[in-house]
């Protein structure tokens, strides 16, 4: 291994740290605006530190920061919606992954291939046929309602996803699960779904934060201000009229927050789990 | 070339003539009277005048369009000779809508000219590839020019006939450029299809300037194919120093003077051929070219609202605008294939000056800022020709290949019973129950409302079943499809089926603008993703870099934070008038507005980077952890060989484990929704799943048929894209990221 010389070494953190200015200036750029309080409109001078450092935004935000909700209302609703979206495409995905992992059956390539296409439609793809769906089992305007239409997003994903984890885990630990006596179930369930555990996480992570930031569908679904989600109320203060920047930029701060505390505290097992996610068959 | 099939080429030729004749008649016949043509007939008018009058003086000195050059023009002043004058044709401004009517037969005489010289153009173009003339005399902006009474069909005709007179001169004596020269009577020939095409260029520079870019195609290319490695001097012959330098230099004469002679031919009979040159040849030709580079930068031109590739936006699709003409639309594909075909026809020697005119004009198209559809037609026929290489190459060779294979094997279909369906079945059960709920009925769905007019006002016919029923009455025949503007709303309050015209439109080039930003913005997306990720992971990879930990933890931020209020993010940061980037300028420098195109993108493609590097990041991070552990220290390519390294042993395997990772990227990045909700750039800065989205949206209009239709034209582009890319990138499937 050749060492780095200390001007290389410069090289590498003033790289790392331009790169590092590229990520964060942009989210400064908003979020001093929240800090500030009093910026209405959008602002029109240029600034790196807020003219008055306030916390009072965020107070008034977590107070109420949609029509009729308190921060922690419109919170439960995204949490709601997206855990219970990530949940359910897992569940439901699970066993299809398994047997996508495991066994060979006619369709299997075609479905694979399928799979990746049916993950990434466009959002707008499922708006109609789902509208007529929940309106048809009458849960349309609900929370649940959401729910299964961010799992519909999210499930060929985490399919894809928890099938790659299967497979990455030995054939040769279920069979010696087998001669110890243990069914096909129990097998999955007692050597298999733990070992791939890492990776089932980020599946059900990225289904949640599909859930988590959705907002289109959610307007067009939902109709009671007591079903609104985190996402929605961001997006609507970007649309309304009075529009009031400061607000706007607290909110998103509040509702990213969060998201990336999870995500850096996650992020050796993202690591790993990627890891398994890569491993060929 | 056995007996039989000199027959079938001839039949091939003559039956492709006839194809392109037919189809110019019957757009001499249809379309509409364009911008321009009034004043091209008038030109006519008056050429003819003087023809009749003897007045030379007149047709060198008049100064009228006196930027494009006058044989065309004079062409048509020809053809009308024999016919009585017509009443002067009124100028107008050439920002007024066209003429209203023109004055008969010589509209329509002038007209048959421009078919006439296209359908030459197909027959020239016949002799060298059947399948390529087949291409041209279908291409719809090539019908639409060469029927027209525009300037393009002389030149577009005679720098066809120039560089097929060049190829075959390089084809009769493949070795005349190399030393020693072929047998006498090869080399006459040579001369004599050099001597054409130098006479043919002329001619082309006489009727359109920018058509030459095909001559400056043969120059590259005669001296590219006359720059062999010197041919060692016999040493005997090479007694001191000074001899080599003298050689050298008459190698060099050698080596220039043919081109030279050939360029030299081509100014005398452009000179000749342009009767303005006359007088004050060299003024005059300033005059007219500066004309050009100053309409670049007219208001006219801007007001257009081009963007820099426009020119690739029209081949993306065909001719938008005169609905009926055109009988097959398929202008896409022969711009497909003629990607596929580029190799081979670079290939071929004698057609490797083609490969360069195709570039060479694509190259100027895109830079100069005048982007008028009719320009295209400076490229219509080495792409033709490279489409008909790609037709070969991807449809007719494996087509052989796979009949020759059913005629040895016989065609089976093996259904091997697979051993675990059975055992797969149970763990397939909930999720295929799932799936089909939320995924393949939406999609069967959008497939049925593709079919329909269904929108805001027939919205609750639609959803209780109407969409169903049509659909089924539709496809059985019951009903004819109903003849309705998709894009308008109906009043009607039910539901009713239209048949698959708005699909076919759609994979026949409606919405080329979109389509064709929407595929750069994935490529170019996800080119910037890709190098910035991994060469961030390369850096935090570097063994003994200090921090590793903590840069990363900051690199991935964007990726936690949702694409919405990421996409807020970057509009503060370039909101036209109160942007911090803007704000931060001093007053004097301040960015452009975002419906200023070209900035729009760099803007977006910028917010897209900070959103999607991360993800690559990761996974090119997870990469390296799996490589060999003989690779020693992969992510080291600081230093000397570092670039080799990272090109010979870190990229190639890096590459498969990154692949799949790049495919989510890029289905992600052609769907990009959110920032394009957000920011609003101008058109045709959209994503179909934006698009779909305003159409769908009952605010914007709920033209809910229009959005599914759109909706399924993406699945099957995309699924195009990722086989594509599969077999590009040889991935294959086993590998998924988070």
């Amino acid at each position: 291994m050749r060492k780095l010389r200390s001007w290389q070494q410069l090289l590498y953190q003033l790289g790392l740290a331009a790169l590092a200015f590229f990520v964060l200036a942009p989210v400064w750029g908003l979020a001093y605006l929240a800090f500030d309080g009093g910026v209405y409109g959008w602002p029109t001078e240029f600034r790196v530190w807020p003219e008055q450092f306030t916390f009072s935004v965020f107070r008034e935000l977590w107070a109420r920061p949609a029509q009729t909700l308190s921060f922690l209302g419109t919170l439960r609703n995204s949490l709601i919606v997206a855990g219970g979206a990530a949940l359910l495409s897992v569940a439901l995905g699970a066993g299809m992954a398994y047997a996508f992992a495991r066994f060979r059956f006619p369709g299997r390539q075609v479905g694979l291939f399928g799979l990746l296409v049916g993950a990434l439609l466009p959002p707008v793809a499922l708006m109609t046929p789902l509208y007529v769906l929940l309106t048809a089992l009458q849960i349309r305007t609900t929370l649940f309602g959401l729910m299964v239409v961010y799992t519909a997003f999210a499930m060929p994903f985490c399919i894809w996803n928890m099938r790659a984890a299967f497979q990455s885990v030995p054939k040769e630990l279920e069979e010696s699960a087998f001669l110890d006596g243990a069914g096909a179930f129990t097998a999955f369930w007692r050597v298999t779904l733990p070992l791939a555990l890492p990776s089932i996480a980020i599946a059900g992570l990225i289904a949640f934060l599909i859930g988590y930031s959705e907002f289109a569908l959610g307007w067009l679904f939902v109709d009671k201000g007591d079903n609104v989600t985190l996402a929605m109320a961001v997006s609507g203060m970007l649309s309304t009229s009075n529009f009031y920047a400061s607000r706007l930029a607290a909110l998103a701060i509040m509702m990213s927050l969060p998201v990336v505390i999870i995500f850096m505290i996650l992020q050796r097992s993202l690591l790993s789990g990627l890891l398994i996610g890569v491993t060929e068959e | 070339m056995t007996h039989s099939r000199r027959w079938l080429r001839l039949l091939a030729i003559v039956a492709v003539t006839v194809v392109g004749l037919s189809f110019r008649l019957r757009a001499v016949d249809r379309l509409p009277i364009d911008f321009d043509e009034d004043d091209y007939l008038l030109a006519a008018q008056r050429y003819a005048q003087d023809l009749r009058d003897g007045n030379w003086a007149d047709i060198v000195n008049w100064d009228y369009n006196y930027e494009h050059p006058p044989l065309t023009k004079l062409a048509y002043g020809a053809a009308v000779l024999p016919w009585p004058p017509s009443e002067p044709i009124s100028q107008v401004s050439s920002s007024a809508p066209p003429a209203r009517s023109l004055p008969q037969p010589h509209f329509t005489i002038s007209r048959l000219l421009s078919a006439t010289f296209g359908t030459l153009a197909v027959l020239a173009l016949a002799l060298l590839d059947p399948l390529a003339a087949f291409f041209l005399a279908i291409h719809t902006w090539q019908i639409k020019y060469t029927s027209q009474i525009m300037l393009e069909p002389l030149p577009a005709l005679t720098s066809t006939l120039m560089v097929l007179c060049y190829a075959q001169s390089r084809r009769v004596g493949g070795s005349m450029f190399r030393e020693g020269g072929p047998r006498p009577a090869l080399r006459n020939a040579q001369i004599f299809w050099l001597i054409l095409s130098a006479i043919a260029l002329g001619l082309t520079a006489a009727s359109k300037y920018t058509y030459c870019i095909a001559g400056i195609a043969i120059v590259v290319d005669w001296l590219w194919a006359t720059l062999t490695p010197r041919p060692p001097l016999p040493t005997g012959k090479v007694p001191s120093g000074e001899g080599e330098p003298k050689a050298r230099g008459r190698a060099i004469v050698r080596w220039l003077a043919p081109v030279l002679a050939w360029g030299l031919l081509a100014i005398v009979v452009f000179v000749i051929a342009d009767p303005r040159l006359w007088n004050d040849p060299v003024g005059r030709l300033v005059q007219s070219v500066a004309y050009h580079a100053d309409y670049a930068q007219s208001l006219h031109v801007k007001q257009a609202g081009y963007p820099t590739w426009q020119p690739l936006v029209w081949l993306s699709g065909p001719v938008p605008w005169h609905p009926g003409v055109f009988v097959l639309p398929l202008d896409l594909f022969v711009s497909l294939l003629a990607v596929a075909g580029l190799r081979r026809m670079w290939r071929s020697s004698s057609q490797r000056v083609l490969v360069i005119w195709l570039f060479m004009a694509l190259g100027f198209l895109l830079w100069w800022n005048t982007k008028w559809p009719q320009y295209i037609l400076t490229l219509t026929v080495p792409l033709t020709v490279a489409a008909a290489h790609g037709f070969a190459e991807r449809v007719w060779e494996p087509f052989l290949g796979w009949w020759q294979r059913v005629q040895v094997t016989g065609l089976r279909w093996t259904m091997t019973r697979q051993p675990d369906t059975r055992r797969a079945f149970a763990w397939l059960l909930p999720g295929l129950i799932a799936l089909s709920l939320f995924t393949i009925f939406p999609l069967v769905y959008q497939g049925a409302m593709a079919l329909t007019d269904f929108n805001a006002i027939s919205i609750k016919d639609g959803i209780q079943g109407g969409i169903w029923r049509e659909t089924w009455k539709g496809l059985t025949g019951q009903v004819a499809p109903a003849r309705v503007d998709l894009f308008s709303t109906q009043p009607s309050k039910e539901v009713h089926y239209v048949g698959p015209s708005l699909l076919t439109q759609l994979f026949t080039g409606l919405g080329a603008d979109i389509l064709f930003f929407n595929v750069m913005w994935t490529a170019l997306s996800v080119i910037l993703q890709t190098t910035l990720g991994v060469g961030a992971a390369l850096m935090l990879n570097r063994r003994g870099v200090w921090l590793t930990g903590w840069w990363r933890t900051i690199f991935i931020v964007p990726w936690a934070i949702p694409e919405f209020v990421g996409a807020v993010i970057w509009l503060r940061m370039f909101v036209p008038r109160y942007g911090w980037f803007n704000q931060a300028l001093p007053a004097e420098i301040r960015a452009p507005p975002l419906d200023n195109i070209n900035y729009a993108v760099g803007v977006l493609l910028l917010s897209a980077l900070w959103y999607g590097f991360p993800f690559i990041l990761l996974a090119a991070t997870a990469a390296f952890k799996l490589f060999p552990p003989e690779v020693d220290d992969a992510a080291a390519i600081d230093g000397a060989a570092g670039w080799a390294r990272f090109r010979h042993v870190t990229w190639p395997l890096l590459w498969p484990l990154l692949a799949p990772a790049i495919i989510i990227r890029a289905i992600f990045a052609f769907n990009q929704f959110y920032l394009f909700f957000v920011m609003d750039p101008p058109f045709p800065l959209l994503t179909f799943a934006t698009l779909s989205y305003y159409l769908f949206n009952p605010s914007y209009g709920g033209l809910f048929a229009v959005s599914a239709a759109i909706n399924i034209f993406t699945v099957v582009v995309l699924v195009g894209l990722i086989l594509w890319f599969n077999r590009v990138s040889k991935a294959g499937e086993g590998v998924a990221y988070a």
